[in-house]
């Protein structure tokens, strides 16, 4: 009776360890947040919304991915104006007069494989010994501040999101690996989950000033962390994404 | 007790099953009179699980559409359509063809009816009706639905597995056994049945391009030549680096081998050859192609794979030397630079300069030999030559100095 109790225990500790919210955001030293009188682009942004299979797979779903977008943007849009940005979402490469299309898709490519290089270098621990304690030392160079001139836009977000909800079959597969935990089997499952990352390129310096991780997991049964399906959870993720905007180390350091 | 040993049984015969679906099923060839279209023009998708892939793709296709990797030739990309127009069944409006330049021999499907053909392809291909057959092979994919019902298996399966392997572990634990072996069995059967059920959509994409292309009055034996080619060139590849081509345990591969693809595609061609199946279109495709021949045969022989090259080159050669051909032999011999491979390359290129499709570059590399062959005015006035046919090239003035003006 004891021992059973000790993995229930053990169980819900871990369990709890499974369940949770993490963002984790890197600012270049000399990083403000916008404010006031600030004009910002949102290149294509990506969202996916899918269906966790019981086997585990990820099955997107156009309709859910459709609505979350709208919401998404709307909330990206509203929490701008709250700080006095205005807000222009870039739906279509060819979406912007005078610019040609070819021109943003170098654009975006840089910055894949810009961003790529960040997060293996800032997030998934590669660390370079050149980069050490110096925030977020990426540029996007010219080609962003060309941009930013064609545009006359000062801030370019670039925008990622995921968000996937446990199928019935998924569930049932949760409740099984914790019921599992009562006769000393526990196998835990995921379920559903939320991945984000948001990439501000300061389009003056060209300098990628800010970067966010967003990442959240449940392993328990109808607990999520939010729905970015419905207004309330769109809200929240871009809250958490690009809520709390810190400034660089230098700035906070003069302060 | 007696739960978790029928139990174990029936986990064991799962496995087992999984495991001789996957080795029993040595692929039997798929006849190509069998294979019916599973969609009709204008396909668009209902299911949900069908219209989240599609919106997945549209993106991947945005991004292909703006590729810096795309060969930009309308021209080119136009005749392609046409031809996944004449073989493309009910769906020869809604197929799109994509060309990369990328060296390699391969093209894929979009389940959203875009396909992406590489130049490594089209450079091996020696006339339309092989070409036709591998844009058949793709547009079969997407005719017989190939990814979403790929999804749908693979779905089935996993969940299958999750499930059994969450019994298995629940139930054991609940009577003292320990299944995890049993459960890895299982887990190793799902992997091969996956890959088993790949195999078979490949074989269906053969018998169905098959029967477009043999349909659209293209002969259908251009099909099985395709894969002979792909088995010379892999087999000379590795001879020249003296190793023996890879080949895989067909288990464990998402595509049948080569072999079975070729001798399963000669006796299907047999079945739909008739007096109408004759076309082959070499000189349709040869304009078609126009000047990115030689733009391919550069990027090939920049690979460092002379024994492919060779291969490629003589295989094209098949329908008469020219001299583009003889140049390029030329330039794999020279790139290659063993003892006496010298001697080769400049034979290749005295050979080409006697075609009057010969490139400037053939005269270049001409005189150069000559002037290491000690043949001083015979190499200038070959030199001579290339300066007449490319006065503006990048090495113009290098050339002139070297041929005395």
């Amino acid at each position: 009776m004891g021992r059973g109790r000790l993995v229930v225990l053990l169980s819900a500790a871990s369990l709890a360890l499974c369940a949770c919210v993490q963002t984790r955001q890197i600012a270049d030293v000399e990083f403000e947040p916008p404010q006031g009188d600030y004009s910002l682009i949102v290149m294509r942004p990506d969202v996916t919304v899918g269906l966790v299979t019981a086997g585990g797979l990820v099955e997107p779903r156009a309709d859910w991915t459709e609505k979350a977008r709208a919401n998404l943007l709307k909330a990206l849009a509203e929490q701008q104006a709250g700080r006095g940005g205005r807000t222009r979402i870039l739906e279509t490469r060819g979406g912007i007069p005078g610019v040609d299309e070819q021109e943003v898709a170098d654009l975006e490519r840089l910055h894949a494989a810009v961003g790529q290089s960040i997060a293996l270098h800032k997030y998934l621990g590669a660390e370079l010994p050149t980069k050490r304690r110096r925030g977020i030392d990426w540029t996007l160079g010219e080609e962003a501040v060309k941009f930013g001139r064609a545009t006359g836009m000062d801030y370019a977000l670039f925008l990622h999101a995921e968000d996937s909800f446990a199928s019935t079959g998924r569930v049932a597969l949760q409740v099984l690996g914790i019921a599992g935990c009562f006769v000393g089997f526990c196998a835990p499952q995921g379920g559903g989950g939320q991945s984000a990352y948001a990439s501000l390129v300061d389009l003056r310096t060209g300098e990628v000033a800010w970067f966010n991780v967003l990442q959240t997991q449940s392993m328990m049964p109808g607990i999520g962390f939010g729905d970015i399906r419905t207004p309330d959870g769109a809200a929240q993720m871009v809250e958490r994404l690009l809520g709390r905007m810190k400034a660089g180390r230098h700035v906070r350091a003069r302060r | 007790m007696s739960a978790p040993l029928t139990r174990r049984s029936v986990l064991g015969t799962f496995g087992c099953a999984c495991c001789l679906g996957a080795v029993g099923a040595a692929q039997a060839r798929i006849p190509p009179r069998s294979m019916k279209p599973l969609i009709g023009p204008g396909h668009r998708p209902t299911a949900k699980d069908e219209l989240g892939m599609w919106q997945q793709y549209e993106r991947v296709e945005q991004e292909i559409a703006g590729s810096n990797l795309l060969l930009e030739d309308a021209g080119l990309a136009s005749y392609l359509g046409g031809l996944a127009e004449r073989v493309g069944g009910p769906a020869a409006k809604d197929l799109r063809v994509y060309i990369a330049r990328i060296p390699e021999f391969n093209a894929f499907m979009a389940p959203t009816g875009f396909m992406v053909v590489f130049t490594g392809l089209l450079l091996r291909m020696r006339d339309e009706a092989q070409l036709s057959g591998v844009i058949a092979h793709e547009g079969g994919h997407f005719l017989r639905r190939h990814q979403i019902r790929m999804w749908r298996d693979m779905k089935r399966k996993t969940a299958a597995l999750n499930f059994l392997a969450m019994g298995a572990g629940v139930g054991g634990a609940a009577g003292g056994f320990y299944a995890g072996e049993l459960v890895q069995l299982a887990q190793f059967g799902t992997i091969l049945s996956l890959l088993s059920y790949s195999r078979e959509l490949e074989s269906e994409a053969d018998a169905i391009g098959l029967l477009q292309i043999s349909e659209a009055g293209y002969d259908p034996a251009a099909m099985p030549e395709t894969w002979q080619q792909l088995i010379e060139e892999l087999d000379a590849s590795a001879a020249v680096r003296r190793k023996r081509r890879r080949r895989n345990y067909s288990l464990l591969e998402t595509h049948p081998a080569p072999e079975t693809r070729m001798v399963d595609l000669r006796t299907s061609a047999r079945e739909v050859t008739t007096a109408r199946t004759t076309e082959r279109g070499r000189d349709r495709y040869l304009r078609a192609l126009g000047g990115h021949r030689r733009t391919l045969l550069d990027d090939q022989v920049k690979l460092n794979d002379p024994g492919a090259a060779h291969y490629i080159i003589r295989n094209l050669a098949k329908d008469g030397w020219n001299g583009l051909l003889r140049y390029y032999e030329g330039e794999v011999w020279r790139l290659k630079g063993g003892p006496g491979d010298s001697v080769m390359a400049g034979r290749n290129y005295a050979a080409a300069i006697a075609y009057p499709d010969a490139p400037p570059e053939a005269w270049r590399a001409h005189g150069y030999q000559l002037l290491k062959d000690g043949r001083r005015e015979e190499g200038k006035a070959a030199l001579a030559r290339y300066l007449v046919l490319a006065p503006r090239a990048p090495d113009a003035a290098m050339v002139r100095h070297l041929a005395g003006q």
